[in-house]
């Protein structure tokens, strides 16, 4: 049961990653975003569940209220004030994104292989989802121009990273971690200012039009 | 209380007062004391060290042995003259309106914010610690490259933050990595991501995770050194950056960032042997050099010349590790000390000619400089003589020493390279900043720049060279001892 449960939220983060790639109106990325988070959570809870870590309750709290609601809503007010709704034509088209995506996820997976607990079990396909998830994650930043998806990209890397953690190690020092969760949240902050400022100057968030530093 | 608690607490301090408001003088005077105090208890921290044995707090979770030592000392000074210089800095720029109440506040507090984020990894065992700690300076730098609020500063602050960022995350992956290659012998609690522990329990490490764990953390803290390809912040964040914070980046930034690349690779090491990081900080490091000649010959810009020459040394550092043994960490150590004392006389000058032009490029600033600004022109100059590895100073001794060390092992082909690398890089800096300082003087140039006069950046800048120039003869015994220290950390213990 739980491992049916771990296995299912692991993949309804790939999904939502698959979803990201595939979308355009900023407020729909957003809440996939939150969706993610969410279902990070569920991983923790099933993993503290099961293995009798109740420090990993603290933690997938932790991830809900900020990465699930806090952030999300941060970014949505950020986008409402600067009424900037869809992205533009990514540098990829999405079915070009996306057949991309599925090579990335095979690579993901040969390489979740050669962890210790990676030949057997759930922690496979968990670490296999996360490895899978973080190189979306990058190829997202990549190829999209919007400040504020590049942001969610950045994000989903993030969140790939602690998905990882949970599949490898059951979840770091549960100290480490606050530490860790503070300073994305400082982060989103900063980012969100800044893009704040860049739009003020520029009346635009397209990241392509920041261009004029070179050599 | 112990010392290194204060060395931590005081910069925060001082932060917290600077970002509220209150009058300018008293503003200026919280400033400048703080980083001074900070400065001096670094001092203290690294007597204290080499009294008796390493110190440690929170379960190790801060430990200040050799290397560490020497990292307070070298950041806590440039923390120092950083704050001094800005003040002057600030100072020139509302003489001329273009400061608000917004930008003093943030300089105030942003500044010894970044100081204390730049001890804290100097002190960090908890390689957990040491990433959240990393964060935390790349988050106070933002504002500090958005400081001027143009065009192209919020470009550079854009691109600084996303790639650093991005090399944060693959850092955390590679922390998480590390921690997982121990599959869970290391416990539960905070202690378990102790950097020591780590070196004790090397052997039973597991080997994939930990290659996987270390390539990523390697890229990652790479990316904050600017190594190369992981360079290309580096030089629009210190074109934008106002010369105060250029040199916490290019000095302190960097001494952080190769202690975090340092920290992986003894682990590594330990575990691995070191050909594994070795190698790849040696083509990191050679990759960094290679980039910085071409940029360096046709560079059109003095700041972002300052910024290829960083990238330069940084690359000169990471193949002193990677050549490793105890003559490697000891050259790539002494040049890290001497590069400390050279960099901020090179931003500070620098800094003086791009205020009194109002730009940096080397177009607006125009050639016979020294006609215009003397002081400054001369301390560039010097300054150039210096960083470039000109004899008798100090980085033609520590670059001698890493390239001996390269002939006498197995790298004599990257060795080579380097060396011809050095020379091209020699000759093109001296070009570029004697075409600047020495070229004719444009005729109806004269009458329309400022004249230098004697102020605190001035002031600031002779202090530094006048340091620089005694540092590059003779390094003061404990401050040896230190570096000693540092290498006894790095590459005696095997």
């Amino acid at each position: 049961m739980a491992n049916n449960i771990l296995v299912l939220s692991a993949a309804g983060m790939l999904v939502t990653a698959y979803l990201m790639v595939g979308q355009k109106a900023l407020f729909t990325a957003i809440r996939l975003y939150g969706a993610q988070s969410w279902l990070l959570a569920v991983v923790g809870v099933t993993i503290a569940l099961a293995d009798h870590r109740p420090h990993l309750f603290v933690t997938a709290a932790l991830t809900a209220s900020l990465k699930g609601l806090l952030i999300p809503w941060f970014l949505m007010r950020v986008v409402d004030r600067i009424g900037i709704r869809r992205e533009v034509e990514p540098f990829l088209n999405v079915p070009a994104s996306l057949l991309i995506c599925l090579g990335l996820t095979v690579v993901g997976y040969r390489v979740s292989t050669g962890f210790p607990e990676g030949a057997t079990g759930v922690a496979h396909h968990v670490i296999g989802v996360g490895l899978s998830t973080l190189l979306i994650g990058l190829f997202l930043m990549v190829t999209r121009k919007k400040a504020i998806t590049q942001i969610l990209a950045l994000l989903t890397v993030e969140n790939a990273v602690f998905l990882i953690a949970l599949g490898i190690t059951s979840g770091m020092p549960l100290v480490v971690e606050l530490g860790i969760s503070f300073d994305v949240l400082l982060a989103v902050l900063v980012l969100g200012i800044l893009v704040h400022r860049i739009v003020d100057r520029f009346e635009s968030m397209d990241v392509s039009r920041l261009s004029q530093l070179k050599g | 209380m112990s010392s290194l608690l204060l060395t931590l607490i005081v910069p925060l301090v001082t932060a917290a007062i600077g970002s509220v408001g209150g009058p300018r003088r008293l503003k200026e005077a919280v400033l400048v004391s703080g980083l001074a105090l900070t400065f001096g208890l670094c001092l203290a921290t690294a007597a204290a060290f080499l009294g008796g044995r390493p110190i440690e707090h929170f379960d190790a979770a801060l430990r200040v042995d050799g290397l560490s030592a020497l990292m307070l000392v070298l950041n806590g000074f440039v923390g120092l003259l950083a704050g001094v210089y800005g003040l002057g800095y600030l100072r020139r720029n509302e003489d001329r309106g273009l400061v608000t109440v917004r930008m003093r506040r943030e300089f105030h507090g942003l500044i010894p914010a970044y100081v204390f984020a730049l001890l804290l990894v100097s002190v960090s065992n908890n390689i957990g610690i040491l990433w959240i700690a990393v964060e935390l300076t790349t988050l106070a730098s933002v504002f500090l490259v958005a400081f001027h609020n143009r065009d192209t500063s919020l470009e550079a602050a854009w691109k600084f933050l996303v790639l650093g960022s991005l090399g944060l995350g693959f850092a955390l992956l590679g922390t998480v990595l590390l921690f997982a290659s121990a599959q869970g012998r290391l416990g539960e609690g905070m202690a378990a991501l102790n950097w020591t522990r780590f070196i004790e329990t090397a052997p039973s490490l597991h080997p994939f995770t930990l290659r996987l764990g270390v390539v990523f953390a390697l890229i990652g803290y790479g990316t904050k050194a600017g190594l190369a390809p992981m360079h290309t912040w580096k030089p629009d964040a210190y074109r934008e950056a106002p010369s105060p914070a250029g040199v916490l980046m290019a000095v302190g930034m960097l001494n952080a960032a190769v202690y975090c690349i340092l920290r992986v690779h003894l682990i590594s090491s330990a575990a691995l042997g070191p050909e594994f990081s070795g190698g790849l900080l040696l083509s990191l490091g050679l990759l960094s050099v290679l980039v910085a000649v071409p940029f360096i010959v046709i560079q059109w810009n003095l700041k972002r010349l300052l910024a290829y020459s960083s990238i330069e040394h940084v690359g000169i550092m990471a193949i002193g590790i990677g050549i490793g043994g105890e003559a490697g960490a000891f050259g790539a150590l002494l040049h890290m000390t001497y590069h400390t004392f050279a960099k901020p006389v090179a931003f500070f000058s620098a800094g003086t000619l791009a205020q009194l032009h109002s730009s940096s490029d080397f177009e607006t600033i125009g050639a016979g400089t020294l006609g215009r600004a003397p002081v400054s022109s001369v301390l560039l100059l010097l300054a150039t003589v210096i960083i470039t590895g000109s004899p008798p100073f100090g980085i033609f001794f520590s670059e001698m020493m890493i390239l001996r060390a390269g002939f006498a092992g197995p790298h004599a082909l990257v060795t080579s390279v380097l060396l011809a690398a050095l020379v091209v890089l020699f000759c093109g800096f001296a070009y570029q900043v004697g075409r600047l300082v020495l070229g004719p003087q444009p005729a109806e140039r004269r009458s329309e720049v400022t004249p230098e006069t004697l102020d605190l950046c001035l002031g600031t800048a002779v202090a530094a060279a006048v340091i620089a120039v005694i540092a590059g003869f003779y390094l003061p015994n404990p401050l040896m001892e230190l570096i000693r220290a540092a290498t006894q950390v790095v590459g005696g213990r095997r």
